[in-house]
């Protein structure tokens, strides 16, 4: 197994382990708002993921080693988007499966889609901002983004119970439309990510070959 | 010549430091030293010959290869030790080791153990407590291990004891005595490396001042002694870095030979000495004359 990719799996699978040990069981159990509220909190899940394997990273060992840049991003990427694909498999088989209890709607499958897709390309977004700017300077601006994500989580599971028409974003209009047909939304969807994702792969090899701010 | 290593009209600009139009060739079978005082540049140069860092203008090449697109394959044949060895700190030294070892071609297994025995450092203890001293150590048994056809060391003496010094040298002497491969070092020139350097080039606020064969230049440069009452005025003619004091006076030259001929009288008669320069003392008198 490449050195890189067992080193940093470690960090993403640890962090998988423990997110999910602790947030999984609620989409298994609680009534519909969980499907609502713990998806919103894939963005925190993979960016504390991403911040975790860089924590100990060393470039510039790896750049006295005959590495390819190309190799190093792919690697980081190919982890970003397993653990974005693991959760969304998660995700999506639970919501399949609560489907005859009325917990969760074909537009929940739209809505998980949605935010895994966010996620991805905000911990995508975080990597490119590491190489570019180094570790150190990206790290307080992760925190204040996960952290609104988290008040953001709180405050609509909250008013969910306590505020009458509070809006639920998986019955928002867009949403609830494309969940009229989400064998094909969700494929599209899933490949519009892809996409993006690749994309942001891509300039990761050029900023990654040119910047020295992670070295 | 044969060149391992091409270097020219090197730029590179940070915020607070620039190297300018930097030409420098590295010959096969010979060590060549890289000197200069603080913040001249040595380690900025040394980070884009070795391909860590892309050069902002101008061009290197490695084994006839450009830096740019191909620095992978040319660090498989390049054993790099920065000024400040980087590795994973938290992480022992034979875990480190496994890990490098896995992206080189070559990995001499054997040799990097002997060289860690050699240099005393415990391959179980976790890097981050290793000393200043033994990071360079293992920095440079990692880059000898994978059997490199050139060296590139940055400062590697520093933290360094006199026996390991000693040591280093003795190495990096052996490493270019089969006439195929070759070394690069910064250093300040107090830690002996100029003792060892074939091909010198000194380097002053990001500018290459003088590059030239390191018996050549030391052929030139001469210290001229001479007493102050018997002096004979044209003795200083042409003297740099003259130092007046009490016991007699003393300047250099940089063209001893075309001098010789007009202070032969005064050396016959016992006025004027000579005495070999060192590669600091023409160092200093240069960056004194930049």
């Amino acid at each position: 197994m490449d050195p890189i990719l067992r080193r940093s799996s470690f960090y993403y699978m640890t962090t998988f382990v423990i997110f999910n040990g602790i947030l999984g069981r609620f989409l298994g159990r609680d009534p519909w708002p969980a499907f609502e509220a713990i998806p919103l909190l894939m963005p925190v899940y993979l960016m504390s993921a991403v911040l975790f394997s860089e924590a100990g990273e060393s470039y510039a060992f790896l750049r006295t080693l005959p590495v390819r840049d190309g190799r190093i991003v792919g690697t980081k990427f190919a982890l970003i988007g397993l653990s974005t694909t693991l959760y969304w498999i998660g995700m999506m088989t639970i919501a399949l499966g609560r489907m005859d209890e009325g917990v969760s709607s074909p537009s929940t499958l739209v809505y998980v889609t949605i935010v895994c897709a966010g996620g991805l390309l905000l911990a995508s977004g975080l990597q490119l901002a590491i190489w570019s700017f180094g570790r150190a300077k990206v790290v307080g601006p992760a925190v204040v983004i996960g952290g609104l994500n988290l008040v953001l989580v709180i405050v609509h599971t909250a008013s969910l119970r306590r505020t009458p028409d509070w809006p639920v974003f998986a019955h928002t209009w867009p949403i609830d439309w494309m969940g009229r047909m989400p064998w094909l939304s969700v494929p599209a969807l899933t490949a519009l990510a892809a996409i993006a994702a690749v994309w942001l792969m891509r300039v990761g090899v050029r900023v990654k070959e040119h910047s020295e701010a992670a070295l | 010549m044969d060149t391992m290593l091409e270097a020219t009209g090197i730029g590179k600009r940070y915020e607070d430091f620039t190297l300018r139009d930097v030409s420098l060739g590295v010959r096969r079978g010979a060590i060549t030293g890289v000197f200069g005082p603080n913040g001249a540049g040595k380690s900025t140069l040394i980070k884009v010959l070795a391909c860590q860092v892309p050069a902002g203008a101008g061009t290197v090449r490695v084994f006839g290869l450009p830096c740019a697109g191909r620095d992978a394959a040319i660090r498989n044949r390049i054993g790099y030790v920065p000024q400040e060895p980087v590795f994973y700190m938290d992480k022992t030294v034979q875990w480190n080791t496994r890990f490098a070892a896995a992206y080189f071609a070559e990995w001499d297994g054997g040799e990097f153990y002997r060289l860690l025995d050699r240099f005393k450092v415990n391959p179980l203890k976790a890097v981050k407590h290793l000393s200043g001293g033994q990071k360079k150590l293992l920095a440079l048994a990692m880059a000898l291990s994978h059997r490199p056809d050139l060296l590139i060391l940055d400062e590697p003496a520093a933290g360094l004891d006199v026996l390991h010094r000693r040591a280093l040298l003795d190495r990096l002497r052996a490493f270019v005595a089969d006439g195929d491969r070759a070394v690069v070092v910064a250093s300040h020139i107090t830690d002996g490396l100029d003792e060892i350097a074939e091909d010198v080039s000194f380097l002053h606020e990001g500018r290459v001042i003088l590059h030239d064969d390191r018996d050549d230049l030391l052929s030139r440069w001469k210290w001229i002694l001479y007493a102050e009452g018997a002096r004979d005025p044209t003795v200083e003619d042409g003297l740099t870095d003259v130092r007046r004091q009490p016991y007699g006076n003393r300047g250099l030259t940089a063209d001893f030979p075309a001098i010789r001929e007009s202070i032969a009288p005064a050396l016959a008669s016992g006025d004027v000495r000579v005495e070999n320069a060192s590669l600091e003392d023409i160092l200093i008198a240069l960056v004194k004359e930049a």
